[in-house]
């Protein structure tokens, strides 16, 4: 597993707004990945969480990205998550939300969406 | 001993160098002997030959503290006479443990005139010398009239004092021998007895059986007891008991109260009833006030349940590897009162452990003589926790071995076999803090590569103990303080068993309910991993009140085969 120092960085790349985590996203910080990602749909229409660092997610991640799905839907904006690691689509599978957000393999595809 | 001549008269000289002689042969005879009885007969013989006496005898004390005649050459045989310490002139040697010579027995206050007045012997002159041992006078030595009729002299009354010293010697040293060969001969039947009461002890089971009882008696005889037998429904009837007392007796009536019971559990009827039953029997027949303490009941090792009841037994202990619950006694011990009706009690066991021990299990002591008590016992069951049930009971034994029993102790353990070897694949304890479950889950990932878990399977089992962590410290903690959470992993076969311990407030288990999977939204997911996941899982409150456990298993199809 690596040893990769948790990380949530909001990275702009035209009209989307990337948050790009790193690490394993549990209980320790997942409240700050869910306060990040809300406010970056306060500022921008479209957003996507890029998940390819991210070795380890737990349900209180799951949850943060459930929460920024769920407002961005309420207010008309875009949200997908980017380029997902293994570890995140199996807790997804898991989780039966693999089919509830939309996916993007790259920044690139989720720029088009 | 050569023959004496008895008539020459002799100078003083040749008197002592006599003496002398005789001294030495005297002793070796005495120290040499293998029958002292017969020696001693010679002995007295040749002692009244030696002295010139028409009589001798020889008195000693008898188990009563009375002195008896044992040895008696004379015209009169007196063997089997009895005095008292202090009755008569042999009497007053023992008495005095000194030297006593009669110069004329017609008027002298001492002498017992009764043998003469049955006899119609007619004693003139009489010496007497004690038998003095370190443990004081053992009997006495006696000579009776000269047979030159002359009186007896001081200087004869010092040669009989030297004759007596070997052969005090000699019958102490035989007194001693005989109490050894005694005391060996007690030990040899005690070990006997020690067999034969081991034996009626239940052999124990080849592979898993539920049930495993020791016992170790103080000494060599128990008074203690245990049994348990197969019933054709499938369970299995147990029993356990203490006599009251030590020793042969308490041992006699255990082997009649072991058998009393065991017949009265044949036709397997409810504990109460067992009990009842057996008392009335033991009330009309028991004695002295003695009373028996016991436990009967059945065992179904296949749902892990129990019944049983108590009369006066110490307090079963059930321990589910965490916490103990106690059962005190349904009743008072047998053969106390003949109407008593027993009450009796029935237990989901399941895995747990139900320690059924005498009195002896607590009383052991330690180097200070201080009692292991209750607090005691239950601190060695929880170190050998982690054993499986009978390595685990004899870890136990070992531990009490080291301090001192000072009352026979039994052990009865009934538990339903976890397999082979439940093995340990990781214990954690840690602070319930979410900073910690990124250590916990490494450590995890760990032991379970070990396990050769395959990486899919291992990831979502992290995952689910994760969830369970983190629910306790956000449901069941609430607040993030300094509380801990043990994490215990350990493998039987295939079967890996997790188990997540805390000490929060004890959680209603109905209300840990798993959400619908694939809804989308925040919270809930744990308990749904954990169903998903799981081939079985229960969260109960730790008995005691405080804290919770949440079992989990899952079977893993790789690595190690059945």
């Amino acid at each position: 597993m690596s040893n990769t120092t948790n990380e949530c960085v909001r990275e702009t790349h035209g009209d989307l707004v990337l948050v790009r985590l790193r690490g394993e996203v549990d209980l320790s910080w997942s409240q700050q990945v869910r306060r990040t990602i809300l406010d970056a749909l306060g500022a921008a229409p479209k957003v996507g969480v890029e998940l390819s660092q991210v070795s380890y997610i737990d349900s209180s991640g799951i949850a943060a990205l459930v929460e920024g799905f769920q407002s961005a839907r309420s207010s008309g904006r875009k949200f997908g998550l980017v380029a997902s690691s293994g570890a995140v689509m199996s807790v997804l599978q898991l989780a039966r939300l693999d089919k509830v957000f939309p996916l993007f393999p790259s920044i690139e595809a989720a720029q088009a969406a | 001993m050569n023959a004496i001549p008895a008539s020459a008269p002799l100078s003083a000289d040749a008197e002592a160098r006599r003496a002398l002689g005789f001294l030495a042969d005297l002793s070796q005879a005495l120290a040499l002997t293998l029958d002292l009885r017969q020696t001693l007969e010679r002995a007295v013989t040749r002692i009244a030959d030696f002295m010139q006496a028409e009589a001798a005898s020889l008195f000693l004390r008898d188990s009563s503290g009375r002195l008896e005649c044992r040895v008696c050459v004379g015209p009169v045989d007196i063997t089997g006479l009895k005095l008292d310490v202090g009755q008569g002139v042999v009497g007053r040697a023992v008495a005095e443990n000194a030297t006593q010579i009669v110069r004329d027995a017609q008027t002298d206050a001492r002498v017992n005139s009764r043998v003469d007045a049955e006899t119609g012997f007619v004693t003139r002159s009489m010496l007497c010398a004690p038998l003095s041992t370190a443990q004081g006078a053992i009997g006495a030595l006696e000579v009776i009239n000269r047979r030159d009729g002359g009186l007896f002299e001081q200087a004869d009354a010092e040669i009989l004092r030297l004759i007596a010293a070997p052969a005090a010697l000699a019958i102490s040293n035989a007194t001693l021998a005989e109490g050894l060969v005694e005391q060996q001969r007690i030990k040899r039947e005690l070990e006997l007895a020690r067999k034969i009461q081991k034996s009626l002890l239940p052999k124990r089971r080849r592979g898993d059986f539920p049930v495993i009882g020791v016992n170790l008696p103080a000494h060599e005889i128990s008074g203690d007891f245990y049994d348990y037998f197969d019933l054709p429904d499938g369970r299995i009837a147990f029993l356990i008991g203490d006599v009251s007392g030590k020793g042969l007796d308490a041992a006699f009536l255990m082997v009649r109260v072991a058998s009393l019971l065991r017949w009265a559990g044949k036709s397997a009827p409810a504990p109460a009833r067992w009990l009842a039953s057996v008392n009335a029997e033991l009330c009309k027949t028991l004695q002295d006030g003695r009373f028996v303490c016991a436990v009967v009941g059945q065992f179904d090792p296949r749902d892990g349940s129990v019944v049983f009841a108590s009369a006066g037994f110490p307090p079963a202990l059930r321990h589910d590897g965490h916490a103990f619950e106690e059962f005190l006694a349904d009743g008072p011990p047998l053969g106390i009162l003949d109407d008593v009706e027993y009450g009796e009690r029935r237990l989901e066991l399941g895995d747990d452990a139900l320690y059924l021990f005498s009195d002896g299990a607590t009383d052991v002591r330690d180097g200070a003589q201080a009692t292991l008590g209750s607090d005691g016992l239950r601190r060695l069951i929880a170190q050998q926790s982690d054993l499986a049930p009978e390595p685990r009971l004899r870890a136990l034994i070992g531990e009490l071995k080291r301090l001192r029993l000072v009352d026979d102790t039994t052990f009865l353990l009934l538990q339903r076999p976890r397999g082979k070897a439940a093995r340990l694949v990781l214990t954690l304890d840690f602070m319930a803090q979410p900073a910690e479950m990124r250590a916990v889950r490494a450590a995890l990932r760990g032991a379970l590569d070990a396990e050769e878990v395959p990486p899919e399977l291992r990831d979502q089992l992290v995952l689910v103990v994760d969830e369970a962590c983190t629910n306790v410290m956000r449901h069941a903690y609430c607040t993030f303080c300094d509380q801990r959470i043990a994490l215990r992993v350990s493998r039987e076969r295939d079967m890996l068993d997790f188990q997540i311990v805390d000490d929060a407030p004890a959680i209603d288990p109905e209300r840990v309910r798993p959400r619908e999977l694939g809804e989308c939204r925040a919270g809930g997911l744990g308990v749904a991993f954990m169903d998903s996941l799981m081939d079985e899982w229960r969260i109960r409150p730790r008995r005691g009140g405080k804290g919770n456990v949440l079992h989990m298993r899952k079977r893993i199809m790789s690595g190690e085969q059945e």
